[in-house]
């Protein structure tokens, strides 16, 4: 790797282009009150800032949620904001996001889905203007970065929600195995494991070599968090929101094992995340192969979860007691072991006939975390995953991340985790 | 040497032949070729309760349903060829998972009655609840239409995409030969910078006295292709360039098979099944699209395909 890596637990992002027009958005913050959310039987105004293709897939799902209008698409990149814009009926182009914070008056939310180190200020100016926000996972490429992002939203202050794209927390499949996963049902916490497989390349291409560096920045070792930090955020939050516990340590190394293409961001990784009392993750991503994709284990005394996303199982132990649930299960094998099939609202369709209907998400993890986003601006409540969660995570990340590319132990100071 | 790449999606295995050595930036330009595939799987299967086809059809009858233009544009294209073609494609489907047209039931209403499409707001309705739209006639076309346009807007050599069953993208000024099987065996048709679909009434293994021919005409596709063609069979046997047979489904056993080409290669797909279905090109149907049907032993061509016969009597 790079002997010139930025240095990961002090630097702040300062990347963003510099622009010749700074708005005070302190100034258009104190109309804060007129931006709060659109009156319950208004639509909800929302601006996207990144039309990559985690944006797109985040136009998508906004299209499917009532009361919503996308007003505006914002992305510096030509290709991309045209290919954002196509996607939605009546929405404003820009190629900044703080011309669209300015002119966009009626906006009442700002989704950031933009490469991780350019968050920071979008997400602080959005604040300030008095806009909601969603923010994608991880929060920043920066342990100072990623604390900014937290102290902002929690300083906003005004009614103004702020959430980030950790998924899982809002995937109703995933908040229905937790359930089970901290009672008996599985017992005792043993072991986890986790993996990101996926064979692509992770560079885009570009129309314009000017934009080359810009559109494949999670190649950038000056900027990315490779695939623990980009991928395992996700993964690694899974287990400190199921475990209730924060990573004492991260181990781990990385390598190009495949995209022998002149990269230095590793295709593949490994991580050992600590928790307390032995309880250990361990993590597995690569860019190399496919196989069983992504998904996180939890073995218990009793029992493991699996999760994959839009579906999950139960796999119990030959000794665990029966509950009176399991005789209305679905079940599914996997090689010699049989797996109950984790269904929201099993109880109320296994007693309509309809179980089988249940097996998988009927929406994208990605739309139930809009939508819950979507209801705290509507309805003034918490976000499901708020911007401590979101920074713990980070943090995490950006840990493995030093742990992968240095092959040396990262331990966390557990202050950071408290704002 | 040319740069393959693959995925499983659409229900078989689509590969994209790009005709340059392989490098980090054309590859580039395949994967997101491939992840557009992957995208439109996402959002048009079926099968998934999380695409955004299962969520019209689980939303649609009970409220208009707003779809981005590129959706709006599908559904525009299947209400005109279910029109033109006097109904003869209809994605709708009844519950119960047969369509009214498969059950003989002439009376029951179709897509004109049972879909609306809103131009100004975007919109689709079921008119009915328990009707369900199924794209498997035009999904693997519109997939491959997408994927093409960003690798037209990107690429600087030729390539060529294919759905292995059903249909095939050739991108480029450069004429392929690409091999269709029929009952009667494998013809070849040229197809340059466009899109070619085939469709057939049913699936079926070939038995083992069926011929295939070894592909002796001059082309460049590989020689053992004949060999391994017996063992697996496709609609679209082997575009020159590939060692091995496309697909993995095993169809052409009888019966009519239809071949269009044009384009678009979703408007194809849409029209390949329509001709299977008609069993011969209606009046209604665009004059920019060349179209084939297989029936009674024959090709019997309006005229815009000519076939390379490769077996049957002029190989004997």
């Amino acid at each position: 790797m790079g002997s010139n890596r930025r240095e990961f637990l002090t630097q702040s992002a300062g990347a963003l282009a510099a622009f010749a027009i700074v708005p005070n958005f302190s100034a258009i913050g104190a109309a804060k009150s007129a931006m709060l959310g659109a009156a319950a039987n208004q639509p909800l105004n929302v601006g996207l800032v990144g039309a990559g293709r985690q944006g797109r897939a985040i136009l998508g799902e906004l299209a499917k949620i009532d009361g919503v209008r996308v007003v505006a698409v914002c992305d510096d990149i030509d290709s991309r904001l045209r290919a954002g814009a196509r996607r939605v009926q009546g929405a404003e182009a820009f190629g900044d996001y703080r011309e669209m914070l300015e002119k966009q008056r009626d906006m009442h939310a700002v989704i950031v889905a933009t490469p991780t180190h350019l968050h920071r200020r979008i997400v602080e100016d959005a604040l300030a203007a008095g806009r909601h926000v969603y923010c994608e996972a991880p929060l920043a490429h920066t342990v100072d970065d990623a604390r900014a992002i937290a102290r902002a939203a929690r300083n906003a202050g005004g009614g103004l929600v702020f959430a980030a794209g950790l998924e899982a927390r809002s995937n109703p499949i995933y908040q229905l195995a937790r359930t089970f996963y901290r009672t008996d049902a599985v017992r005792d916490p043993v072991a986890i494991e986790a993996q990101h497989f996926r064979k692509t390349s992770w560079r885009f291409p570009s129309p314009n070599p000017a934009d080359e560096r810009a559109i494949n920045w999670r190649l950038d070792p000056e900027v990315t968090l490779g695939l623990p930090g980009e991928m395992g955020v996700h993964q690694f939050d899974v287990a400190m929101w199921y475990t209730d516990r924060m990573p004492t340590a991260v181990s781990g190394g990385g390598a190009v094992m495949f995209h022998d293409d002149g990269r230095t961001v590793a295709d593949t990784t490994h991580n050992t995340i600590r928790f307390d009392r032995g309880l250990a993750m361990q993590y597995q991503a690569s860019l190399a192969n496919s196989f069983q994709g992504r998904h996180e284990i939890l073995r218990g005394s009793n029992a493991t979860i699996k999760l994959a996303w839009t579906f999950a199982w139960m796999f119990k132990e030959a000794d665990a007691p029966t509950q009176g649930w399991e005789v209305y299960a679905n079940r599914q094998q996997f090689h010699n072991e049989e797996g109950i099939t984790l269904i929201a609202d099993a109880t109320q369709l296994a007693s309509q006939g309809r179980l089988q209907d249940g097996v998988g998400l009927p929406n994208p993890p990605l739309y139930y975390a809009l939508s819950d986003f979507v209801s705290s601006v509507r309805e003034n409540k918490p976000a499901v995953c708020n911007e401590l969660d979101a920074m713990r995570a980070t943090i995490v990340a950006i840990h493995a991340a030093k742990a992968a590319e240095t092959g040396s132990e990262q331990v966390i100071d557990a202050a950071l985790y408290n704002l | 040497m040319p740069t393959l790449l693959a995925t499983n999606a659409l229900g078989t295995r689509v590969e994209l032949v790009l005709d340059a050595p392989s490098s980090p930036g054309l590859v580039s330009i395949g994967e997101e070729a491939i992840d557009e595939i992957l995208y439109w799987h996402d959002r048009l299967s079926l099968f998934q309760p999380h695409s955004l086809l299962s969520f019209i059809n689980r939303e649609a009858a009970s409220r208009a349903v707003a779809v981005d233009d590129d959706v709006f544009g599908l559904l525009s294209l299947c209400e005109r060829v279910h029109a033109l073609s006097g109904g003869a494609f209809d994605p709708t489907v009844r519950s119960g998972g047969h369509d009214d047209r498969e059950r003989g039931d002439d009376a029951s209403p179709g897509w004109s009655s049972l879909v609306e499409l809103d131009r100004e707001r975007r919109t689709v309705r079921l008119t009915r609840h328990g009707v369900r739209l199924d794209l498997g006639g035009i999904a693997k076309g519109f997939a491959l239409d997408m994927a093409a346009d960003l690798l037209r807007s990107h690429l600087d050599c030729a390539a060529l995409l294919h759905a292995g069953t059903s249909g095939v993208v050739v991108i480029g000024r450069k004429p392929r030969k690409i091999g269709v099987r029929s009952a009667g065996g494998v013809s070849f048709v040229t197809v340059e910078d466009a899109a070619l679909c085939v469709s057939s009434h049913r699936g079926g293994r070939r038995g083992d006295d069926a011929a295939a021919s070894d592909p002796n005409d001059g082309t460049d596709i590989d020689a053992g292709l004949a060999d391994r063609a017996r063992a697996r069979f496709s609609h679209i046997v082997a575009p020159d360039g590939l060692r091995e047979p496309i697909g993995e489904t095993d169809f052409g056993a009888g019966g009519e098979t239809s071949l269009v080409i044009g384009r678009s290669c979703a408007e194809a797909d849409a029209w390949a099944t329509a001709l299977v279905v008609l069993g011969r090109r209606p009046g209604a149907m665009p004059t920019a699209l060349r179209s084939s049907v297989y029936a009674d032993d024959r090709w019997s061509s309006d005229g815009g395909v000519e076939f390379f016969q490769i077996c049957g009597s002029e190989a004997d």
